[in-house]
């Protein structure tokens, strides 16, 4: 089945062009990855498949449901790792987890589970801002898999993790249906059997692994 | 889900943010007093004057200071890229912003507590229920207002100048009805109870509006 079906995604900000006709269709438990430049449109692609950003032109079907009419209630589908952490610096690693279970509707009982899974058990009361760069990246995709979606939209997430993780990536998209962002080919190469390259907001072929071209 | 957990776990979340790190309130406190002090040098206050002087420049101080916390509700989310994150939840944008409109209402009446007993202090006038009620009031609408335009101009570079312009004209009616109700609080001429009156229902018609705003300017 299909979780993710887009068609012609077009994107611009005022007068410049971020993301030209992109289709995409992406299988249950498939991984891809994203690759390109600095401003090569990869940010605005997932936000626009985390339906954080509407795009200008084109259709976006997660699930089987219109991905921004029906928005919603893809909530509780997926999990999006953005550019930015995006933490509450002065809540500890355990108390910004605990904030979004209750906004999640899960149980506070799953943080001691997501801090295990993402190696932050022992700075667990240790305040955001204090966390270094990896250890707030770390948080963040704990956040993101908080509420066990089944999608996993991820935006770098490799950035400042050092040297496991891949192992970590491993273990956090293991059953799930990813697309993830990347400048580490290498990375990308391990973690995800199909590659979508894109340049100047358009995608382009080359890799083996690389299905989905326009 | 529960939209009133949701709503008091944004709220507590914010408060307890404001606890650990006193961004906010030390400094509207601070604001508050030296309002409240210019005020008092400014005009020659004796204590034939001072009921009348002293509702213009409560006002004045609550406004402004008003302006500052709730430009800072959204400012600061926005700042650490947290507020897509919240948005990208199941979660309602109602309660959201119930809860940040709550945070935000929760300083300012603390502040409230610094300027009454000061207000009192340096012009001599009553220290009263009836003031502290009709204050509070006032602050609920204001509140829901400045939390809402908050969130819209939020995403604009020029927000300092923008909020102001769009809030203070749909603050005016809350200032023309508590200025009355202070006023007669504090012993001048001015009819209380219809003030009171004006303030429920301004509160009960901007809170119902902004809730049902807030929908549409958070999930775009």
């Amino acid at each position: 089945m299909s979780i993710i079906v887009a068609n012609a995604l077009t994107h611009r900000f005022g007068r410049e062009l971020a993301l030209e006709g992109v289709d995409l269709v992406l299988d249950t438990a498939e991984h891809i990855a994203v690759l390109g430049d600095n401003g090569a449109g990869k940010t605005t692609l997932l936000r626009i498949l985390a339906t954080a950003l509407r795009p200008t032109a084109g259709r976006l079907q997660i699930a089987g449901l219109d991905a921004f009419r029906e928005r919603r209630r893809l909530r509780h589908y997926l999990g999006y790792v953005a550019h930015a952490p995006g933490l509450y610096p002065a809540l500890s690693a355990a108390e910004n987890l605990q904030f979004f279970c209750d906004l999640q509707d899960v149980s506070r009982s799953r943080v001691e589970e997501v801090l295990d899974a993402v190696g932050l058990t022992s700075v667990a009361y240790r305040r955001a801002d204090q966390l270094s760069r990896g250890m707030q990246q770390r948080l963040a995709i704990g956040r993101a898999i908080l509420h066990e979606p089944r999608l996993l939209i991820l935006d770098e997430p490799d950035a400042s993790l050092g040297p496991d993780a891949a192992d970590l990536l491993t273990r956090v998209m293991s059953g799930k249906t990813v697309v993830f962002a990347t400048h580490d080919q290498a990375l990308a190469n391990r973690l995800c059997p199909r590659t979508l390259v894109l340049r100047h907001g358009r995608s382009v072929g080359t890799a083996t692994h690389l299905r989905v071209v326009r | 889900m529960n939209p009133f957990r949701v709503a008091l776990a944004v709220a507590r979340k914010d408060l307890r943010s404001e606890w650990r790190t006193r961004e906010l309130v030390p400094a509207l406190a601070q604001f508050i007093i030296l309002a409240l002090l210019v005020g008092n040098f400014g005009f020659q206050i004796d204590s034939r004057n001072a009921s009348s002087i002293a509702p213009g420049i409560l006002w004045l101080a609550l406004v402004f200071a008003g302006l500052v916390a709730f430009g800072r509700t959204f400012a600061a989310e926005r700042e650490q890229a947290s507020l897509e994150a919240m948005l990208m939840t199941p979660a309602s944008p109602v309660a959201i912003f119930a809860g940040k409109a709550l945070a935000a209402l929760a300083l300012l009446v603390i502040c409230e507590a610094v300027m009454l007993p000061a207000l009192s202090i340096l012009f001599g006038t009553p220290f009263s229920g009836d003031v502290v009620a009709a204050v509070l009031l006032a602050t609920v609408g204001m509140a829901a207002l400045g939390v809402l335009f908050a969130a819209i101009v939020a995403r604009v570079r020029a927000r300092e100048l923008l909020l102001p312009l769009l809030t203070l004209p749909l603050w005016i009616p809350f200032v023309i009805a508590g200025g009355v109700a202070v006023q007669s609080a504090m012993g001048l001429p001015g009819n209380y109870q219809q003030a009171i009156g004006l303030l429920i229902d301004f509160d009960i018609l901007f809170v119902v509006l902004t809730s049902l705003a807030a929908r549409f300017v958070l999930d775009e």
